[in-house]
Order: C-alpha cells, then structure tokens, then sequence
C-alpha cells in the first residue's frame, strides 16, 4: 500500500456519491478537514476477471478470488458483531458471515466495489491506527467499550467527533453493506419482515391489520381513506 | 426462445426481412404471418429462452455481490438483457462535446421487451396534435381516432391489467379488453389517499402482465402468480416480452425464421429505386446478403437511424431515406427524475405480501390539462408519476430511507422501523423535439464490424427543466401532506436532477412520420417517403413523444402500419 493525494480521494469519494445526472457531485463536508490518523492510502488494483456480460443467471458464481487476510476479516467479524449483534429475532453479523460477504465485495473487479475496496481498508488500518493511539494496542486486541468507544465518535448523525468526518464516512459504509448483506440472507429477511417471491393463484392484497393501520394515520392527519 | 428453434434459412425465402426482434419487430412478424406473408427476422443478438434462462427465484443473496448492479450487469446481476446494457462490448457510440446521452442496448432475442418496465398508457387526443394545443413541435399525421382500434387489439394480444379511468386525455379501452389489476399496496392506498386530498388524481396503473391465462397453442401464457421480479425475464409468460409470445406466434404459422447474431450494417438499394436487401455480418464477422420484396425496420429508433445513414451511396450521399434530412433527428428521450420521501406514520406497520405484480399498482396520471391550456403553467407539456414503496425483497442496498443510524441493537430496531416506510415519485414527462438533440454517424469511431457508430448531441430546453420542477414540488406537497419529509435534503435544481438524455430508455423520433416528404422520414405507416419498399416499424416514426412510455404505441402502431402493408403486398403494389 502506498499513499495518494487528498484530491485523488475526493474524485474517489465524488465518483462514489454521483447518480445518473449530469452535474458532479458536491465535495463532501469532511473535505477540508485535517484527516488526523486517517492516512490517504492506496492499494494494488484488482485485477481479475468479472462475470461478464452473459453470465449463467440460474447458476450464479463468483469468479473472482477473495483478497482479504485473516487478519482483515477477524476486524470485520468484530465490526460486524458490534453493528448487528444477535438477539432473540436473529443471528449476529458475523455467524451470518458478512466478512465473506465484504471480502467478495471489496475483491470485485468493478469501479464502485474498487472505491469500497479502497474505503474499506482505508478504514481498518485506521481502525488499528486509532485504537493503538488511545489504548496502545490494535482493534482486534481491544477490549469491548475500547471498541465501542471508537464507534461511538463515527457512528451516530449529528455526533461525530470533530475531526473524524473521514472515519465516519467510512463507518457509515461498512454500516450500510453490513445492513444489506444481512438483511439479503434467510434469516435477516425472516427478521426484517419481508413476505413473499411464493407463487399464489390471487393475490390477497393488504392484510386487514395492515389497512386499519393505514386508515388509522390517515384519519390522524385529516385526510379521508381511500380502502 | 428453444422450443421454436429456427429451421433452415437457406431453402427459406422470404418475402419481408424484419431487423429486430423486440416489439416492433415481433408485432411487424406476428401480423405479417397472420397475413400469410413469409417473414426473415433478423436479431443481433443472441437466441434467448426465458424458460430456461430467467433466474425467477433465486434470491439475491445467492448472486455475486448480492445481485448488485455493475459495470457487466447495469440493472443487476439477474437483468434480463445479455450482453448489452448502456454500454455494449466492441459496440460503442460517442457524444458530442459537450452532450451527454446513455444509449441502453441489448443482444438477445425479444431484444429490450425481455426485461422493460411493462407500464402501457395509452397516447390520448391531445397526444397526437399536441402543436395545434400550444404551438410546439408537430403534430402527427394521424389522429388518436386512427390508432385506437390497434391500441384495442395490441392490449388484447398482449394482455394488459388496468381499468377504465375515464380520465381526460387518458383514453378507456373497448370494454372486455383489460385484465383485473392486482389489489393496491398500503403505500399505494396511502398516496393516492394524499394525493386525492391534494386534488390529484391516482387510478389504477396499466400494465402488460397478465392476471388471467391466455390460451394459444404456440404460445400459452399463465396469469401472474404475484412472485419474482418482473425484470428478470417471466418465465410463464405472465410479464409480456417479445420471445414468449410475438415470436413464437408468429414462428408458430410456419411462415416465420428467425436469425440470430446477425448485426445489419447496411441497406442495399437495387437499380429501381427500391429497397433489394441487406447484408449482415455474422458472429464470425462474415457478411450475407439477404434479399426480400419488402423490408422491415424494427432495430431501435436510434439503430434504425444509423442504419439508414451508414447506407449511403452515390445517389443518397446523406443516407437513405434521408431526402428531408430527418434521420437522426428530432431524438428525444422521456424526462426523469425521482423524489423518495419518509414517511413517519409507515415506521413499523403491519408486515404482509406486498409483492403483488410486482409492477405498480396504482399511478398518477398528469392532471393539469386545462391549467396549462389556461396558459395557467410555466412549462407547455405533461408528465405522470410512476409511484413506489412497499415491502421489497431486500438486497446488496437494503433502502431505510438513509433513517439508519449508530450500530448494536438500536440499528436493527432502525432497520425493522424503517423497512416499508418510504415512497417514491417517479417523474416520467414529455420532452419536446429541439434542434441541438440528435444522433449522426461519428466520422472516426466503428464498431467491432467495422460499422460507424453513432455519435450523439444532446440539450434539454427550459420547457423541461420547467417541468421537471414541477414534478419535484408537487410531489414534496404530497409527502409533506402525508407527514413525511423529502429524503436527501433541500429539492435539487432541475438542472441537478433531471437524469441525463437516454436514461429513461424511451428514445424515439429520428425516423420520424409526417404529413410531407420534405419535413419527415416515413408516412403514417411507416413507409419511407423515398423507399417504397422499406418500413420503419420502432419507436423512430413518432412525431412527438408524450410522457406516456412509448411500447404500447409502438407496437400499436406497427400493427396499424403492417396491416397496410399485408394490403399493399396482397394487391401487388409493392
């Protein structure tokens, strides 16, 4: 790994943040920050082969090999636990392996997975970097409020400790991946709620529970239900 | 498409040669045949078969990167577009300095109509003469009164869900014609309950997924069965495309072959004046000559116009069918943007299938037809919202609606809270032609074939952008009226949030129809002015592009233009 330039990371970050429009997407608001033990690294591009094209879609694989070390994904198995820990409805990040499924991500051969790519490890060598500088050992050394109180400077809007808005946004990141590969498995949907791809003869509509809950809030806001 | 594999071509001649597959191309096969003509489809792309291929089931965990959209598989890993998307490889296209348009293409059989968004309003009265309302554009040459009855039998043929909303400019279909739509969603009900307080319309959306079977004995297709992803290709035939019923069909009569891998470069003109073939290159890269009494266009409004460009010669030095210098021009794409908001009183409501059709439900059409004739709007042409949010089969993005927060046990209290809670305003407007938007053939940059590729120009007018805004504000008020605040801030400036030209995937109009040869390309059939035996059967010929997705009045008007033809050619005038 090698470092790169803070603008090379603001292209990264801006290229990460834009959609389908024309204009460009707005410089993020930690851009003029100092970035403090946040280190503008870069890492060996991935190269090995996507899927392609025309891939068999009633056969899915995924043809590029995993690139993180033990080490990487014992932070992540630690990381995932913390952000979604088990409890009486589902199983914890970890036992529903979100390390492999960061891995698989951030090993992908595809510009946006790239950026996570880099965002990612960026973040675990800060991870380490922080905990050594206040606990003089690395995350995965650290015990569980040493590792909750990092967390608790990046993870929460409108709290995060002056100073950290890279961390944060990294943070935010790995929050928001860890949120869809859980919630993508069995369990995490069983959890979540989701109902249904079971084919039926008619399709029922809303539950009867459903629709007084909807005519409940309409009624609360003045506004006539229309079922 | 396995089950109607194509027979020898080489003892097969045909009397029309049909270049594409998809909706203009299948509707122009499916009538042809019916007529008794013999038809060569000829598709660029691969055989496709979603029997075998349409991964209906699989869940998105099973996929690479949760089924995540990529650079390979732009709508996601289980899309059913091969080998294309907005990017096709060693297909190219270039744009202007300056522009900016997307070109979404695919390589299969049944070509776009395999994965589409199946959403078919009709084109209403005003649609067709919408300069003689506000003075911009051009009108067509027709009338709705002309296309109606083909927007009757085209919604039979393909199956449409939807009702009779009696709604201005928002014609009903002949009774008996459309399928019971599916039962609303809460977050639908919810919408058009503030919608409706608003003084806005919602009605029942249409679609062309079936909620009853239709029986035919080349092509049988089973009633929706209200699970899996419309996108992904629809396997029983429910979701209508091009390769579960158009195709078979028309294979079905025996009177059909069908092609693949043959990209069309260019139009061989014979020593009359009339169209005599075309030559194709194979997936070898070896060109064939295929002649025919008649030819069909169907390659995609923006192929089609490249097609005809790259087959200049010394008596067309400006491409054929080209003696008006339309081809290429007057390209418009569909405005877009979208506005999400989050909806407080839909945090941790009753869970139940919401699946449905998958497809909406229920949508608003544009309902301020007498404000803007009042001259009481700032912007001359209308728009709808395709509208969203419901309980969705999570994957590699689980939407909360960006309400997550933190981490640990409050974080899965947020997810559980936030799932479901969010709508979405899809705004689908009405761009109107103007002279900086249009295709060429770029002077330097070919294909893997050796075939120019297009180079695109591209310019949205203050009419969109107008409007656009509009879209965005009025959906705010409904939001905000239901309780819920607007997701990521502040609106955005038009200029900021209206997708980029081709994004909606509705370009038409470089080919476009006309009363007079001197300002359009084909005649109210599709026939080229300048090539009596040549038909452009796309979305090309529209001479406007209301806001209503164009595939229902593409295949209508393919129909109506092969009907005319199948007279032509059984009287011996062509």
């Amino acid at each position: 790994m090698s470092t790169i330039s803070r603008r090379e990371t603001l292209v990264w970050v801006g290229a990460a943040l834009a959609g389908p429009w024309a204009v460009t997407a707005p410089e993020p608001a930690f851009a003029q920050e100092t970035p403090g033990l946040w280190k503008e690294l870069s890492f060996a591009p991935i190269n090995a082969p996507g899927y392609g094209t025309d891939p068999d879609l009633v056969k899915p694989a995924t043809p590029w090999p995993l690139t993180l070390s033990e080490d990487q994904r014992a932070m992540l198995r630690i990381a995932a636990d913390l952000i979604l820990p088990a409890d009486e409805r589902s199983p914890s990040g970890s036992a529903l392996n979100l390390d492999a499924f960061i891995d698989e991500w951030i090993s992908a051969p595809y510009p946006d997975q790239q950026r996570d790519r880099w965002l990612i490890l960026s973040g675990l060598v800060w991870l380490d970097a922080e905990s050594n500088a206040r606990f003089h050992h690395g995350f995965a050394a650290a015990g569980d409020s040493e590792r909750r109180a990092i967390f608790d400077d990046v993870a929460f809007k409108g709290k995060i400790k002056p100073g950290y808005g890279r961390p944060a946004f990294f943070f935010a990141r790995l929050r928001n991946l860890m949120l869809g590969g859980f919630y993508a498995r069995p369990e995490g949907m069983k959890d979540i709620g989701y109902i249904g791809n079971t084919p039926m003869l008619a399709y029922p509509g809303p539950s009867d529970e459903a629709l007084a809950h909807l005519n409940t809030a309409l009624a609360q806001m003045g506004i006539k239900p229309v079922a | 498409m396995a089950q109607h594999k194509p027979g020898k071509t080489e003892t097969f001649e045909p009397d029309v040669v049909i270049v594409g597959s998809g909706a203009g191309g299948g509707m122009a096969a499916y009538v042809l045949t019916r007529a008794g003509i013999k038809v060569l489809i000829l598709e660029a792309g691969r055989d496709y078969d979603p029997v075998a291929e349409a991964a209906m089931f699989k869940w998105n965990y099973e996929a690479p990167l949760g089924g995540a959209s990529t650079p390979d598989k732009h709508f996601g890993f289980y899309d059913a577009t091969a080998n294309g998307g907005w990017e096709v490889p060693g297909e190219p296209y270039t744009n202007a300095p300056g522009s900016t348009f997307r070109w979404w293409r695919s390589r299969m059989l049944g070509g776009r109509t395999n994965h589409w968004g199946r959403h078919v309003p009709r084109f209403g009265p005003y649609d067709f003469k919408a300069k003689s309302r506000d003075g911009l554009g051009t009108d067509w040459p027709i009338s709705y009164d002309d296309v109606a009855p083909y927007y009757d039998r085209t919604e039979k043929l393909i199956g449409v869900y939807g009702t009779n909303a009696g709604l201005e400019n928002h014609p009903d279909s002949s009774p008996g014609i459309l399928h019971t739509p599916p039962k609303p969603r809460v977050t639908e009900l919810m919408i058009k309950a503030g919608a409706n307080a608003l003084g806005i319309p919602c009605v029942p959306a249409r679609y062309a997924v079936l909620t009853k079977p239709i029986d035919h004995p080349h092509a049988p297709r089973q009633a929706c069965f209200y699970a899996t992803p419309c996108g992904r290709g629809c396997g029983i035939g429910a979701a209508f495309q091009s390769t579960t019923s158009l195709l078979p069909m028309a294979v079905g009569t025996g009177k059909a072959r069908v092609v693949t891998n043959a990209m069309v470069s260019r139009v061989v003109m014979g020593e009359n004046g009339k169209a005599q073939g075309v030559e194709y290159f194979d997936k070898d890269g070896a060109t064939h000559l295929v002649k025919a009494r008649v030819l069909i266009l169907a390659a995609s409004a923006c192929e089609t116009a490249r097609l005809l460009l790259n087959s200049k010669d010394g008596g067309h030095p400006q491409g054929l069918a080209n003696s008006s210098g339309q081809v290429g021009r007057n390209l418009v794409d569909t405005t877009g943007t979208n506005v999400s908001g989050h909806i407080p009183a839909l945090e941790n409501r009753p869970r139940y299938n919401e699946d449905g059709a998958e497809q909406a439900h229920l949508y608003i059409p544009w309902w301020l037809y007498q404000d803007q004739a009042a001259g009481k709007l700032d912007f001359p042409r209308g728009y709808h919202y395709e509208i969203g949010g419901r309980f969705g089969p999570p994957g590699s993005g689980l939407s909360l609606g960006s309400m997550e927060d933190g981490y640990g046990a409050s974080l899965k209290e947020d997810a559980r809270r936030y799932y479901g809670a969010q709508l979405s305003f899809t705004v689908r407007g009405e761009m109107i032609p103007n002279p900086d938007s249009y295709c060429e053939i770029d002077p330097e940059v070919k294909d893997k074939f050796g075939i120019p590729v297009l180079r695109f120009h591209w310019k949205w007018s203050d009419h969109e952008y107008r409007q656009i805004a509009h879209g965005m504000e009025t959906a705010k008020e409904i939001i905000e009226r239901l309780g819920g605040h607007v997701l990521g801030g502040p609106l955005p400036k038009p200029e900021q949030a209206i997708a980029v030209g081709g994004w909606i995937i509705h370009e038409v109009g470089t080919t476009r129809m006309g009363a007079s040869a001197s300002d359009s390309v084909v005649d109210q059939f599709g026939r080229a002015w300048d090539v009596d035996n040549l038909v452009i059967a796309d979305g090309g010929v529209f001479s406007s592009n209301a806001h209503k997705n164009p595939t229902l009045t593409i295949m209508a008007l393919a129909w109506r233009s092969m009907d005319q033809l199948a007279g032509r050619m059984r009287r011996g005038e062509v």
